[in-house]
Protein backbone atom coordinates (compact mmCIF):
# COMPACT_ATOMS: atom_id res chain seq x y z
CA UNK A 1 0.00 0.00 0.00
CA UNK A 2 3.06 2.33 1.17
CA UNK A 3 4.76 1.75 -2.27
CA UNK A 4 1.74 2.58 -4.19
CA UNK A 5 0.87 5.54 -2.60
CA UNK A 6 4.75 6.43 -3.18
CA UNK A 7 4.66 6.20 -6.72
CA UNK A 8 1.96 9.11 -6.90
CA UNK A 9 3.95 11.00 -4.27
CA UNK A 10 7.03 11.10 -7.10
CA UNK A 11 5.09 12.21 -9.84
CA UNK A 12 3.67 15.16 -7.97
CA UNK A 13 6.91 15.84 -6.66
CA UNK A 14 8.32 15.83 -9.78
CA UNK A 15 5.95 17.63 -11.60
CA UNK A 16 5.65 20.27 -9.00
CA UNK A 17 9.46 20.57 -9.62
CA UNK A 18 8.91 21.42 -12.99
CA UNK A 19 6.68 24.17 -12.42
CA UNK A 20 8.28 25.88 -9.82
CA UNK A 21 11.46 26.15 -12.65
CA UNK A 22 8.93 27.38 -14.86
CA UNK A 23 7.52 29.85 -12.72
CA UNK A 24 11.17 31.02 -11.86
CA UNK A 25 11.75 31.80 -14.88
CA UNK A 26 9.10 33.93 -15.62
CA UNK A 27 9.48 35.49 -12.55
CA UNK A 28 6.05 35.03 -11.31
CA UNK A 29 4.53 33.51 -8.11
CA UNK A 30 1.63 31.61 -8.46
CA UNK A 31 0.58 32.46 -4.80
CA UNK A 32 0.54 36.22 -5.33
CA UNK A 33 -1.80 35.68 -7.89
CA UNK A 34 -4.01 33.63 -5.92
CA UNK A 35 -4.11 36.53 -3.38
CA UNK A 36 -5.39 38.88 -6.18
CA UNK A 37 -8.29 36.64 -6.42
CA UNK A 38 -9.16 36.59 -2.56
CA UNK A 39 -8.90 40.26 -2.54
CA UNK A 40 -11.07 40.98 -5.39
CA UNK A 41 -13.54 38.02 -3.82
CA UNK A 42 -13.92 40.02 -0.63
CA UNK A 43 -14.54 42.87 -2.77
CA UNK A 44 -17.29 41.35 -4.25
CA UNK A 45 -18.75 40.55 -1.28
CA UNK A 46 -18.88 44.30 0.34
CA UNK A 47 -20.27 44.89 -2.98
CA UNK A 48 -23.34 41.89 -2.98
CA UNK A 49 -24.22 43.61 0.88
CA UNK A 50 -24.10 47.11 -0.74
CA UNK A 51 -26.02 46.41 -3.80
CA UNK A 52 -28.88 44.53 -1.39
CA UNK A 53 -28.79 47.62 0.77
CA UNK A 54 -29.30 49.78 -2.41
CA UNK A 55 -31.68 47.42 -4.02
CA UNK A 56 -34.20 47.89 -0.58
CA UNK A 57 -33.86 51.29 -0.14
CA UNK A 58 -33.69 52.44 -3.91
CA UNK A 59 -36.24 49.53 -5.28
CA UNK A 60 -37.89 47.51 -3.68
CA UNK A 61 -37.87 45.09 -0.60
CA UNK A 62 -38.96 42.18 -2.73
CA UNK A 63 -36.12 42.81 -5.34
CA UNK A 64 -33.44 43.00 -2.30
CA UNK A 65 -35.18 39.46 -0.55
CA UNK A 66 -35.01 37.75 -4.15
CA UNK A 67 -31.27 39.49 -4.15
CA UNK A 68 -30.36 37.19 -0.44
CA UNK A 69 -32.20 34.31 -1.50
CA UNK A 70 -30.38 34.02 -5.37
CA UNK A 71 -26.95 34.65 -3.48
CA UNK A 72 -27.36 32.13 -0.87
CA UNK A 73 -28.69 29.61 -3.93
CA UNK A 74 -25.23 30.51 -5.89
CA UNK A 75 -23.42 30.21 -2.95
CA UNK A 76 -24.54 26.96 -2.51
CA UNK A 77 -25.02 25.62 -5.99
CA UNK A 78 -20.91 26.55 -6.72
CA UNK A 79 -19.47 25.33 -3.13
CA UNK A 80 -21.20 22.25 -2.97
CA UNK A 81 -20.30 21.96 -7.09
CA UNK A 82 -23.87 20.74 -7.03
CA UNK A 83 -25.49 19.87 -10.61
CA UNK A 84 -28.68 18.47 -11.45
CA UNK A 85 -27.11 17.64 -15.04
CA UNK A 86 -24.91 15.21 -13.19
CA UNK A 87 -27.38 13.67 -11.07
CA UNK A 88 -29.44 13.08 -14.14
CA UNK A 89 -26.81 12.15 -16.11
CA UNK A 90 -24.02 10.08 -14.08
CA UNK A 91 -25.30 6.92 -12.66
CA UNK A 92 -25.76 5.91 -16.15
CA UNK A 93 -22.87 7.23 -17.79
CA UNK A 94 -20.43 6.91 -15.48
CA UNK A 95 -21.99 4.89 -12.62
CA UNK A 96 -20.88 7.76 -9.78
CA UNK A 97 -24.91 8.14 -7.49
CA UNK A 98 -24.25 10.40 -5.17
CA UNK A 99 -25.67 13.37 -6.79
CA UNK A 100 -28.99 11.63 -8.05
CA UNK A 101 -29.41 10.43 -4.00
CA UNK A 102 -28.99 14.37 -3.02
CA UNK A 103 -31.22 15.84 -5.25
CA UNK A 104 -34.01 12.93 -4.28
CA UNK A 105 -32.65 13.94 -0.73
CA UNK A 106 -33.31 17.53 -1.34
CA UNK A 107 -36.84 16.78 -3.17
CA UNK A 108 -37.69 14.55 -0.06
CA UNK A 109 -36.80 17.56 2.53
CA UNK A 110 -38.42 20.77 0.15
CA UNK A 111 -41.85 18.05 -0.08
CA UNK A 112 -42.35 18.33 3.43
CA UNK A 113 -41.61 21.98 3.93
CA UNK A 114 -43.83 22.57 0.48
CA UNK A 115 -46.59 20.42 2.21
CA UNK A 116 -46.63 21.95 5.31
CA UNK A 117 -46.66 25.72 3.95
CA UNK A 118 -49.39 24.49 1.55
CA UNK A 119 -51.37 23.02 3.99
CA UNK A 120 -51.43 25.62 6.56
CA UNK A 121 -52.47 28.38 3.69
CA UNK A 122 -55.11 26.76 1.89
CA UNK A 123 -58.43 24.52 2.54
CA UNK A 124 -57.11 20.96 2.27
CA UNK A 125 -59.81 19.20 1.48
CA UNK A 126 -60.08 20.78 -1.91
CA UNK A 127 -56.33 21.93 -1.57
CA UNK A 128 -57.76 25.39 -2.50
CA UNK A 129 -54.85 28.22 -1.77
CA UNK A 130 -55.72 31.51 -0.02
CA UNK A 131 -54.68 34.19 -2.30
CA UNK A 132 -50.88 35.18 -3.17
CA UNK A 133 -49.85 31.59 -2.52
CA UNK A 134 -49.22 29.59 -5.24
CA UNK A 135 -49.26 25.45 -5.76
CA UNK A 136 -46.74 24.60 -8.51
CA UNK A 137 -48.95 22.07 -10.13
CA UNK A 138 -48.67 22.95 -13.89
CA UNK A 139 -50.44 20.91 -16.49
CA UNK A 140 -49.22 17.51 -17.85
CA UNK A 141 -49.63 15.91 -20.76
CA UNK A 142 -47.41 14.66 -23.73
CA UNK A 143 -45.79 18.20 -23.67
CA UNK A 144 -44.54 17.52 -20.25
CA UNK A 145 -42.44 14.31 -21.76
CA UNK A 146 -41.30 16.65 -24.95
CA UNK A 147 -39.89 19.14 -23.11
CA UNK A 148 -38.45 17.69 -20.47
CA UNK A 149 -36.80 14.76 -23.25
CA UNK A 150 -35.20 17.86 -24.82
CA UNK A 151 -34.61 19.37 -21.71
CA UNK A 152 -32.50 16.40 -20.87
CA UNK A 153 -30.79 16.38 -24.41
CA UNK A 154 -29.71 19.83 -24.38
CA UNK A 155 -28.42 19.93 -20.46
CA UNK A 156 -26.00 17.14 -20.96
CA UNK A 157 -24.48 18.37 -23.99
CA UNK A 158 -24.14 21.85 -23.05
CA UNK A 159 -22.76 21.15 -19.64
CA UNK A 160 -25.18 22.34 -17.49
CA UNK A 161 -28.77 22.88 -16.93
CA UNK A 162 -30.14 26.21 -15.93
CA UNK A 163 -28.81 26.99 -12.71
CA UNK A 164 -25.57 24.88 -13.68
CA UNK A 165 -25.64 27.53 -16.59
CA UNK A 166 -25.77 30.63 -14.50
CA UNK A 167 -23.40 29.15 -11.75
CA UNK A 168 -20.81 28.38 -14.64
CA UNK A 169 -20.94 32.29 -15.92
CA UNK A 170 -19.87 33.17 -12.95
CA UNK A 171 -16.97 30.19 -12.62
CA UNK A 172 -15.67 32.22 -15.75
CA UNK A 173 -17.03 29.66 -18.66
CA UNK A 174 -17.45 31.45 -22.09
CA UNK A 175 -19.29 28.24 -23.61
CA UNK A 176 -21.86 29.14 -21.05
CA UNK A 177 -22.50 32.54 -22.00
CA UNK A 178 -23.48 31.07 -25.56
CA UNK A 179 -25.60 28.89 -23.74
CA UNK A 180 -27.22 31.09 -21.72
CA UNK A 181 -28.20 33.18 -25.08
CA UNK A 182 -29.58 30.50 -26.69
CA UNK A 183 -31.48 29.40 -23.97
CA UNK A 184 -33.27 32.32 -23.93
CA UNK A 185 -33.79 32.27 -27.71
CA UNK A 186 -35.42 28.91 -26.94
CA UNK A 187 -37.34 30.21 -23.74
CA UNK A 188 -38.72 32.85 -26.07
CA UNK A 189 -39.77 30.43 -29.09
CA UNK A 190 -41.25 27.73 -26.54
CA UNK A 191 -43.28 30.05 -25.05
CA UNK A 192 -44.47 31.23 -28.10
CA UNK A 193 -45.15 27.57 -29.06
CA UNK A 194 -47.16 26.60 -26.00
CA UNK A 195 -51.07 27.28 -27.80
CA UNK A 196 -49.97 24.58 -30.42
CA UNK A 197 -48.90 22.00 -27.77
CA UNK A 198 -52.23 23.36 -26.03
CA UNK A 199 -54.20 22.92 -28.21
CA UNK A 200 -53.57 19.14 -29.27
CA UNK A 201 -52.30 17.75 -25.61
CA UNK A 202 -52.73 19.15 -22.95
CA UNK A 203 -54.36 17.82 -19.38
CA UNK A 204 -55.18 19.37 -16.67
CA UNK A 205 -52.95 19.82 -13.75
CA UNK A 206 -52.73 16.47 -11.51
CA UNK A 207 -51.94 17.57 -7.80
CA UNK A 208 -51.49 14.56 -5.67
CA UNK A 209 -53.11 16.01 -2.27
CA UNK A 210 -56.30 17.14 -4.53
CA UNK A 211 -56.48 13.70 -5.41
CA UNK A 212 -56.28 11.48 -2.56
CA UNK A 213 -56.05 13.43 -0.19
CA UNK A 214 -53.25 15.09 2.10
CA UNK A 215 -51.77 11.81 3.78
CA UNK A 216 -52.14 9.51 0.99
CA UNK A 217 -50.42 11.78 -0.98
CA UNK A 218 -47.43 12.09 1.11
CA UNK A 219 -47.21 7.92 1.31
CA UNK A 220 -47.03 8.19 -2.32
CA UNK A 221 -44.66 11.06 -2.76
CA UNK A 222 -42.05 9.08 -0.35
CA UNK A 223 -42.60 5.74 -1.84
CA UNK A 224 -41.89 7.03 -5.30
CA UNK A 225 -38.80 8.68 -4.24
CA UNK A 226 -37.49 5.57 -2.48
CA UNK A 227 -38.05 4.03 -6.23
CA UNK A 228 -36.21 6.65 -7.75
CA UNK A 229 -33.53 5.81 -4.69
CA UNK A 230 -33.96 2.16 -5.53
CA UNK A 231 -33.73 3.03 -9.52
CA UNK A 232 -30.26 5.13 -9.27
CA UNK A 233 -29.27 2.26 -6.49
CA UNK A 234 -29.63 -0.46 -9.75
CA UNK A 235 -28.32 1.46 -12.46
CA UNK A 236 -25.15 2.49 -11.10
CA UNK A 237 -24.37 -1.08 -10.03
CA UNK A 238 -25.09 -2.35 -13.62
CA UNK A 239 -23.06 0.59 -15.39
CA UNK A 240 -20.01 -0.03 -12.54
CA UNK A 241 -20.19 -3.64 -13.13
CA UNK A 242 -19.72 -3.30 -17.27
CA UNK A 243 -16.46 -2.67 -18.21
CA UNK B 1 5.85 0.95 -14.62
CA UNK B 2 3.84 3.04 -16.92
CA UNK B 3 2.84 7.15 -17.04
CA UNK B 4 0.02 8.52 -18.85
CA UNK B 5 -0.89 12.14 -19.05
CA UNK B 6 -4.42 13.73 -20.67
CA UNK B 7 -5.11 17.20 -21.39
CA UNK B 8 -8.89 17.36 -20.45
CA UNK B 9 -8.22 21.88 -20.24
CA UNK B 10 -11.21 23.50 -21.25
CA UNK B 11 -13.51 20.24 -21.51
CA UNK B 12 -16.83 20.63 -19.99
CA UNK B 13 -18.28 17.84 -17.37
CA UNK B 14 -17.92 14.92 -18.16
CA UNK B 15 -15.66 14.36 -20.43
CA UNK B 16 -12.74 14.23 -18.66
CA UNK B 17 -14.21 11.44 -16.67
CA UNK B 18 -15.25 9.45 -19.82
CA UNK B 19 -11.88 10.22 -21.41
CA UNK B 20 -10.09 9.05 -18.16
CA UNK B 21 -12.03 6.02 -18.02
CA UNK B 22 -11.36 5.29 -21.67
CA UNK B 23 -7.49 6.03 -20.65
CA UNK B 24 -7.57 3.76 -17.62
CA UNK B 25 -8.91 0.59 -19.35
CA UNK B 26 -5.96 1.09 -21.81
CA UNK B 27 -3.28 0.79 -18.49
CA UNK B 28 -2.03 -1.95 -16.11
CA UNK B 29 -2.25 -2.33 -12.75
CA UNK B 30 0.62 0.03 -10.99
CA UNK B 31 0.11 2.59 -13.92
CA UNK B 32 -0.38 6.24 -13.14
CA UNK B 33 -3.07 8.46 -15.10
CA UNK B 34 -2.48 12.13 -14.79
CA UNK B 35 -5.38 14.30 -16.15
CA UNK B 36 -5.37 18.42 -16.28
CA UNK B 37 -8.40 20.03 -15.55
CA UNK B 38 -9.63 23.22 -15.43
CA UNK B 39 -13.91 22.34 -14.70
CA UNK B 40 -14.48 22.50 -11.36
CA UNK B 41 -16.82 20.20 -10.79
CA UNK B 42 -14.31 17.69 -12.75
CA UNK B 43 -12.23 18.28 -9.66
CA UNK B 44 -15.14 16.58 -7.34
CA UNK B 45 -16.25 14.08 -9.59
CA UNK B 46 -13.31 12.54 -11.14
CA UNK B 47 -11.37 11.76 -7.66
CA UNK B 48 -14.75 10.66 -6.53
CA UNK B 49 -15.31 8.34 -9.70
CA UNK B 50 -11.66 6.96 -9.24
CA UNK B 51 -11.78 6.52 -5.48
CA UNK B 52 -15.54 4.79 -6.18
CA UNK B 53 -13.71 2.68 -8.95
CA UNK B 54 -11.21 1.43 -5.87
CA UNK B 55 -7.74 3.28 -7.13
CA UNK B 56 -5.39 5.50 -5.75
CA UNK B 57 -6.00 9.23 -6.56
CA UNK B 58 -5.01 12.12 -5.54
CA UNK B 59 -5.26 15.71 -6.57
CA UNK B 60 -3.34 18.94 -6.98
CA UNK B 61 -3.81 22.63 -7.58
CA UNK B 62 -1.31 23.54 -10.35
CA UNK B 63 -2.93 27.50 -10.60
CA UNK B 64 -6.04 29.49 -10.38
CA UNK B 65 -8.99 27.08 -11.23
CA UNK B 66 -6.48 24.21 -12.82
CA UNK B 67 -5.75 20.77 -11.13
CA UNK B 68 -4.09 18.08 -11.85
CA UNK B 69 -5.82 14.64 -10.59
CA UNK B 70 -3.35 11.98 -10.22
CA UNK B 71 -5.26 7.76 -10.58
CA UNK B 72 -3.19 4.88 -9.73
CA UNK B 73 -4.42 2.03 -11.33
CA UNK B 74 -5.19 -0.53 -8.49
CA UNK B 75 -7.18 -3.08 -9.72
CA UNK C 1 2.10 30.78 20.23
CA UNK C 2 -1.44 31.64 20.59
CA UNK C 3 -1.08 33.62 17.41
CA UNK C 4 0.32 31.03 15.67
CA UNK C 5 -2.68 28.96 16.50
CA UNK C 6 -5.51 31.30 15.35
CA UNK C 7 -3.77 31.58 12.25
CA UNK C 8 -4.25 28.03 11.77
CA UNK C 9 -7.51 28.27 12.80
CA UNK C 10 -8.04 30.91 10.32
CA UNK C 11 -6.88 28.79 7.21
CA UNK C 12 -8.70 25.66 8.50
CA UNK C 13 -11.70 27.38 8.53
CA UNK C 14 -11.15 28.98 5.01
CA UNK C 15 -9.88 25.48 3.38
CA UNK C 16 -12.46 23.77 4.78
CA UNK C 17 -15.97 26.51 3.97
CA UNK C 18 -14.36 28.82 1.05
CA UNK C 19 -11.48 26.24 -0.65
CA UNK C 20 -12.24 22.80 -0.63
CA UNK C 21 -15.82 21.92 -1.71
CA UNK C 22 -18.76 21.03 0.15
CA UNK C 23 -20.47 17.37 0.04
CA UNK C 24 -23.10 17.03 -1.88
CA UNK C 25 -25.74 16.40 0.93
CA UNK C 26 -24.87 19.63 2.25
CA UNK C 27 -25.48 21.44 -0.85
CA UNK C 28 -29.22 19.41 -1.00
CA UNK C 29 -30.27 20.11 2.71
CA UNK C 30 -29.36 24.03 2.16
CA UNK C 31 -31.26 23.88 -1.24
CA UNK C 32 -33.81 22.13 -0.23
CA UNK C 33 -34.24 23.98 2.83
CA UNK C 34 -33.43 27.46 1.22
CA UNK C 35 -36.52 26.37 -1.74
CA UNK C 36 -38.94 25.86 1.85
CA UNK C 37 -38.36 29.43 2.89
CA UNK C 38 -38.38 30.95 -0.17
CA UNK C 39 -41.70 29.57 -0.78
CA UNK C 40 -42.78 30.80 2.63
CA UNK C 41 -41.66 33.89 1.88
CA UNK C 42 -42.88 34.74 -1.29
CA UNK C 43 -45.80 32.19 -2.42
CA UNK C 44 -43.65 30.91 -4.86
CA UNK C 45 -40.65 28.04 -4.86
CA UNK C 46 -37.81 28.48 -6.95
CA UNK C 47 -37.87 28.41 -10.60
CA UNK C 48 -35.30 29.88 -13.06
CA UNK C 49 -36.10 29.64 -16.61
CA UNK C 50 -39.20 31.42 -16.64
CA UNK C 51 -37.19 34.58 -15.89
CA UNK C 52 -35.46 34.27 -19.56
CA UNK C 53 -38.71 35.78 -21.01
CA UNK C 54 -37.73 38.70 -19.30
CA UNK C 55 -34.26 38.99 -20.42
CA UNK C 56 -34.82 38.10 -23.86
CA UNK C 57 -37.75 41.15 -23.85
CA UNK C 58 -35.04 43.48 -22.17
CA UNK C 59 -32.73 42.51 -24.74
CA UNK C 60 -35.03 42.85 -27.62
CA UNK C 61 -36.10 46.40 -26.07
CA UNK C 62 -32.67 47.08 -25.70
CA UNK C 63 -32.32 46.93 -29.41
CA UNK C 64 -35.41 49.16 -30.15
CA UNK C 65 -37.53 46.24 -30.89
CA UNK C 66 -41.05 45.48 -29.84
CA UNK C 67 -42.48 42.86 -27.67
CA UNK C 68 -46.36 43.87 -26.95
CA UNK C 69 -47.33 41.12 -29.59
CA UNK C 70 -45.86 38.21 -28.10
CA UNK C 71 -47.34 35.75 -26.13
CA UNK C 72 -45.77 35.73 -22.64
CA UNK C 73 -46.31 39.69 -22.74
CA UNK C 74 -49.89 40.05 -23.73
CA UNK C 75 -50.54 39.08 -20.21
CA UNK C 76 -50.52 42.58 -19.07
CA UNK C 77 -48.70 41.44 -15.40
CA UNK C 78 -46.16 40.67 -17.55
CA UNK C 79 -45.72 43.72 -19.73
CA UNK C 80 -45.93 45.72 -16.18
CA UNK C 81 -43.15 43.44 -14.51
CA UNK C 82 -40.98 43.72 -17.75
CA UNK C 83 -40.97 47.84 -17.62
CA UNK C 84 -40.15 47.70 -13.63
CA UNK C 85 -36.37 47.10 -15.49
CA UNK C 86 -33.55 44.54 -14.68
CA UNK C 87 -33.66 45.47 -10.84
CA UNK C 88 -37.32 46.00 -10.38
CA UNK C 89 -37.85 42.20 -11.26
CA UNK C 90 -37.26 40.43 -8.22
CA UNK C 91 -36.40 36.82 -10.41
CA UNK C 92 -34.51 38.62 -12.86
CA UNK C 93 -32.63 39.86 -9.48
CA UNK C 94 -32.64 36.57 -8.11
CA UNK C 95 -31.25 34.56 -11.29
CA UNK C 96 -28.66 37.10 -11.84
CA UNK C 97 -27.53 36.91 -8.14
CA UNK C 98 -26.54 33.41 -8.70
CA UNK C 99 -23.80 34.40 -11.24
CA UNK C 100 -22.17 37.20 -8.98
CA UNK C 101 -22.63 34.74 -5.94
CA UNK C 102 -21.05 31.96 -7.97
CA UNK C 103 -18.09 34.81 -9.23
CA UNK C 104 -17.99 35.61 -5.62
CA UNK C 105 -16.95 32.36 -4.67
CA UNK C 106 -14.73 30.80 -6.95
CA UNK C 107 -12.71 33.88 -6.48
CA UNK C 108 -12.73 33.57 -2.62
CA UNK C 109 -11.48 29.85 -3.17
CA UNK C 110 -8.34 31.28 -6.13
CA UNK C 111 -9.99 29.34 -8.18
CA UNK C 112 -11.23 31.36 -11.05
CA UNK C 113 -10.09 30.97 -14.71
CA UNK C 114 -11.41 32.61 -17.77
CA UNK C 115 -11.98 29.50 -19.96
CA UNK C 116 -12.49 30.29 -23.50
CA UNK C 117 -14.17 28.04 -25.99
CA UNK C 118 -12.25 25.43 -27.01
CA UNK C 119 -13.39 23.91 -30.50
CA UNK C 120 -16.25 24.58 -33.38
CA UNK C 121 -17.83 21.60 -31.53
CA UNK C 122 -18.26 22.66 -28.06
CA UNK C 123 -19.57 25.95 -29.58
CA UNK C 124 -21.95 23.94 -31.58
CA UNK C 125 -23.35 21.99 -28.64
CA UNK C 126 -23.67 24.93 -26.18
CA UNK C 127 -25.89 26.59 -29.19
CA UNK C 128 -27.88 22.85 -29.48
CA UNK C 129 -27.90 22.57 -25.82
CA UNK C 130 -28.96 26.19 -24.95
CA UNK C 131 -32.12 25.91 -27.34
CA UNK C 132 -33.15 22.24 -26.74
CA UNK C 133 -33.61 23.82 -23.06
CA UNK C 134 -35.53 26.76 -23.33
CA UNK C 135 -37.80 25.31 -25.79
CA UNK C 136 -37.82 22.15 -23.58
CA UNK C 137 -37.75 24.19 -20.08
CA UNK C 138 -41.17 26.54 -21.78
CA UNK C 139 -43.36 23.61 -22.92
CA UNK C 140 -42.97 21.36 -20.16
CA UNK C 141 -43.97 24.37 -17.62
CA UNK C 142 -40.06 24.06 -15.76
CA UNK C 143 -36.49 23.32 -15.77
CA UNK C 144 -34.72 21.04 -13.50
CA UNK C 145 -35.24 24.09 -10.87
CA UNK C 146 -38.73 24.75 -11.61
CA UNK C 147 -39.92 20.99 -12.72
CA UNK C 148 -37.69 18.63 -11.29
CA UNK C 149 -37.43 19.98 -7.53
CA UNK C 150 -40.14 22.24 -6.38
CA UNK C 151 -42.82 20.53 -9.08
CA UNK C 152 -41.98 17.23 -7.76
CA UNK C 153 -41.48 18.96 -3.91
CA UNK C 154 -45.05 19.96 -4.85
CA UNK C 155 -46.37 16.67 -5.34
CA UNK C 156 -47.61 17.78 -8.58
CA UNK C 157 -47.21 14.66 -11.51
CA UNK C 158 -46.18 17.29 -13.56
CA UNK C 159 -42.92 16.94 -12.23
CA UNK C 160 -42.62 13.30 -11.75
CA UNK C 161 -43.41 13.21 -15.46
CA UNK C 162 -40.69 15.35 -16.41
CA UNK C 163 -38.23 13.86 -14.03
CA UNK C 164 -39.24 10.03 -16.40
CA UNK C 165 -38.54 12.02 -19.68
CA UNK C 166 -35.48 13.95 -18.39
CA UNK C 167 -33.70 11.14 -16.99
CA UNK C 168 -34.64 9.59 -20.91
CA UNK C 169 -33.51 12.65 -23.03
CA UNK C 170 -30.09 12.79 -20.64
CA UNK C 171 -29.62 8.95 -21.98
CA UNK C 172 -29.55 9.59 -25.37
CA UNK C 173 -27.79 13.41 -24.62
CA UNK C 174 -24.91 10.88 -22.94
CA UNK C 175 -24.84 8.83 -26.34
CA UNK C 176 -24.24 12.12 -28.46
CA UNK C 177 -21.78 13.23 -26.03
CA UNK C 178 -19.91 10.59 -26.34
CA UNK C 179 -20.23 10.00 -29.88
CA UNK C 180 -19.63 13.58 -31.23
CA UNK C 181 -18.21 15.87 -28.57
CA UNK C 182 -15.05 13.62 -27.39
Amino acid sequence: MEKKQSSIAAARAARRAARAKENEANQKKASKKGKIQITLGVLLFIAIIITGYVLKVNVSSKSALMWVFGISFGVTLQRARFCFTAAVRDPALTGSMSLAKSVLIAIGIATIGFAAIHYANGDPSTAKLAKGAYYFVKPVGLHTAVGAFLFGIGMVIAGGCASGTLMRIGEGFMMQMITLIFFICGVLLGFANRPFWKDKIFFKPVHFPKEFGWVPALFLQFVLLFLCFLTVEYISRKRKQKK
Amino acid sequence: MQEKELDCLGEACPIPLVKAEKAMNTLEVGDLLIISIDHSCAMKNLPEWARDNGHNVEIEETGEGQWEVFIEKCK
Amino acid sequence: MSNENQQSLVSSLYERFLKNPWPYYTGAVILAVLNVALLAASGKPWGISGIFNYWGGMIVELFGGSVENWLFFKNPKHLKLLHKGFWGNPGSVRDFAIIIAALMTSLLAGQFKFKMIKSWRQFAAAVIGGLFMGYGAMIAFGCNIGGLFSGTASMSLHGWVFMVFIFLGGLVGSKILVKYLL
